[in-house]
């Protein structure tokens, strides 16, 4: 079954159409990849998935009903969280209370912070839990974003860029958390910029161009694709 | 209700300190007494505005309107339809909590900036105090007198000196505990995370309007029942002082100077800066007139260079620190815990 639906999202800023028409579909315990060159509209997209942004058009159906103009704090009680590219950080709450309230949205009080607990040593920043987002690193920083989605328990987790900044090496870590989680049964959907991670990590892959889809398939089909090379792993190779 | 909120509620310094200032009226000459009282109607005042201001982090310059709101509309509802204090401050806390609810939601609709709001606020305090020097039923410019104090409970009379002195006391320690509550409950978090960063809130299920809104109406209703209290200390209810932004400025400036989103903090800025602002006045208000204002605020200035997060989160960095040299192994004290 298809947790998650997108039919037809378009979304203009003014004159700019950030996304046009994209149609695509999420089945339940997959882990499904969007990538696409710089300003393609990868963010944007997610912004209408997680209802941040109204779309112009178009339709977001997850678990079979439309979540259009549906608040962001809701869609977390229903299972639907995400990240975000840029780290995200509350300036004067260490890494124990972020999560804490995250985890918040289905447990109570004291339960609350013993899960977070757990979720912060899983996601690989035990002995951390003091600290405010001044003193983490970049690599801390993602990992907190993702231990901030995964705190709230969700069923499908959508993912922008946690892995962008970190050296292929740093990406284990994060890499792990999402596959552990995957196994588990959420549903993932990222969005990428290092190649290589999603590549492994991905069960299926949507290339975004110009706010359009023009690829849908497996990452090796993918990979074969001329109008993928063209759009994206040309531009790699121009630059 | 995390433990820490127990482990105050079991502290027996926290008792310990409660008892020995109840002891005040026995040995406080009236003057000193006086102070005391004052300092701690603005404890309670600096505190309930810490819910939204400091740990909410919405700068709200309305507060004088929930002051003024008990204060007057209670002290009216007495001289002008002889309906029961009590019962007027119960109605004059459920009007703030109202006015505080629609500021709210204004806020929410229109999603002010944190400028915006402040001058919203602003506005609408104006507005309040206009609203009441314009109102004879509200006592207008001129104000309002109630009758001498006689000690009577039930007409919300708790004789003047000791009795009112208690009642402050116990608004003080109510409003500390309050904080102290909403810190160590999921209202705290929320709150938190709104302060810092609404969308990331939002993404991680909290519901911004909601808490803001529970924020706004707690702090509205608690400040409006203070200021019934202070309008029955002062006996004379006037609305240049007791509807007027300037007091919110006091009140906001009391809570910067001793530590935004803390629960002692606002509590520790006025234990310092009202006493001062009195004991200056009385000692140099006489020689040159308009020379107490300029020391306060070169202390003011001061403080807040010196400790730009607030004095409280300075002395608990400092004592932390302290701590750590005195013994390296051991664990961060839990004074340091957020909040504390």
């Amino acid at each position: 079954m298809a947790i998650l639906q997108i039919a037809g999202l378009t979304k203009c800023f003014g004159g700019l159409t950030a996304v046009n028409d994209v149609s695509f579909s999420v089945e339940e315990g997959e882990i499904l990849g969007i990538i696409g060159p710089n300003g393609a509209g990868k963010t944007t997209l997610f912004s209408l998935i997680s209802s941040f942004l109204k779309p112009t058009s178009g339709d977001v159906i997850y678990l079979g009903e439309s979540i259009v103009g549906v608040p962001p704090h809701v869609l977390v009680q229903r299972g639907l969280v995400r990240s975000f590219q840029i780290v995200q950080t509350f300036a004067d709450m260490d890494v124990l209370d972020v999560v804490t309230t995250a985890a918040l949205s289905r447990r109570p009080m004291l339960e609350a912070e013993d899960y977070a607990g757990d979720v912060i040593r899983r996601v690989g920043l035990g002995g951390k839990e003091r600290l405010t987002p001044t003193s983490l690193s970049l690599q801390d920083k993602k990992l907190l974003e993702v231990a901030k989605c995964v705190a709230t328990e969700p069923r499908l987790i959508l993912l922008d860029e946690v892995m962008a900044g970190l050296t292929l090496a740093e990406t284990e870590a994060p890499l792990a958390v999402i596959r552990e989680l995957n196994r588990q049964g959420v549903t993932v959907v990222m969005v990428e910029h290092v190649m290589p991670v999603i590549m492994r990590a991905a069960t299926r892959i949507v290339v975004i161009n110009f706010g359009e889809k023009i690829a849908e398939d497996t990452p090796a089909t993918i990979v074969e694709d001329q109008r993928v090379i063209d759009a994206y792993f040309g531009e790699l190779v121009d630059a | 209700m995390k433990s820490e909120f127990f482990t105050v509620l079991r502290s027996p310094v926290f008792w310990g300190a409660i008892i020995l200032l109840a002891l005040g009226p026995f040995v406080l000459p009236s003057y000193y007494l006086h102070i005391a009282t004052l300092t701690l109607i603005y404890i309670a005042l600096a505190s309930s505005w810490n819910i939204v201001g400091g740990i909410g982090g919405q700068i709200s310059l309305a507060h004088s309107l929930f002051v003024g709101t008990g204060a007057v509309l209670s002290s009216a509802l007495l001289l002008k339809l002889g309906i029961n204090m009590w019962l007027g401050m119960v109605i004059a806390a459920l009007v703030s909590g109202l006015m505080g609810a629609i500021i709210s939601f204004i806020d929410f609709r229109f999603r002010l900036g944190h400028l915006s709001f402040a001058l919203i606020t602003l506005a609408f305090a104006e507005m309040g105090e206009i609203i009441v020097i314009g109102t004879e039923a509200l006592g207008g410019a001129s104000g309002l007198f109630l009758p001498k104090d006689k000690g009577d409970l039930l007409a919300f009379q708790f004789g003047s000196g000791a009795g009112i002195f208690w009642v402050m006391l116990t608004l003080a320690v109510g409003a500390i505990l309050i904080n102290l509550a909403v810190l160590n409950l999921p209202l705290g978090f929320y709150l938190r995370t709104i302060r810092d960063n609404e969308a990331a809130a939002q993404a991680i299920g909290v519901n911004i309007l909601r808490n803001k809104t529970i924020a706004m109406v707690i702090s509205a209703m608690f400040t409006s029942v203070i200021g019934t209290a202070y309008a029955r200390y002062l006996t004379f209810v006037d609305p240049y002082q007791l509807a007027s932004p300037v007091l919110t400025v006091e009140i906001v400036l009391i809570a910067t100077v001793g530590g935004l989103g803390k629960a002692f903090g606002p509590a520790l800025g006025a234990v310092l800066l009202i006493p001062l602002g009195e004991i200056l006045r009385g000692k140099l208000g006489g020689s040159l007139p308009g020379l107490h204002y300029f020391v306060y605020g070169a202390v003011v200035i001061a403080v807040i260079l010196a400790t730009p997060r607030g004095l409280l989160p300075a002395l608990q960095s400092r004592l932390a620190s302290w701590r750590g040299s005195a013994k390296s192994e051991a664990k961060k004290p839990s004074i340091a815990a957020p909040g504390a």
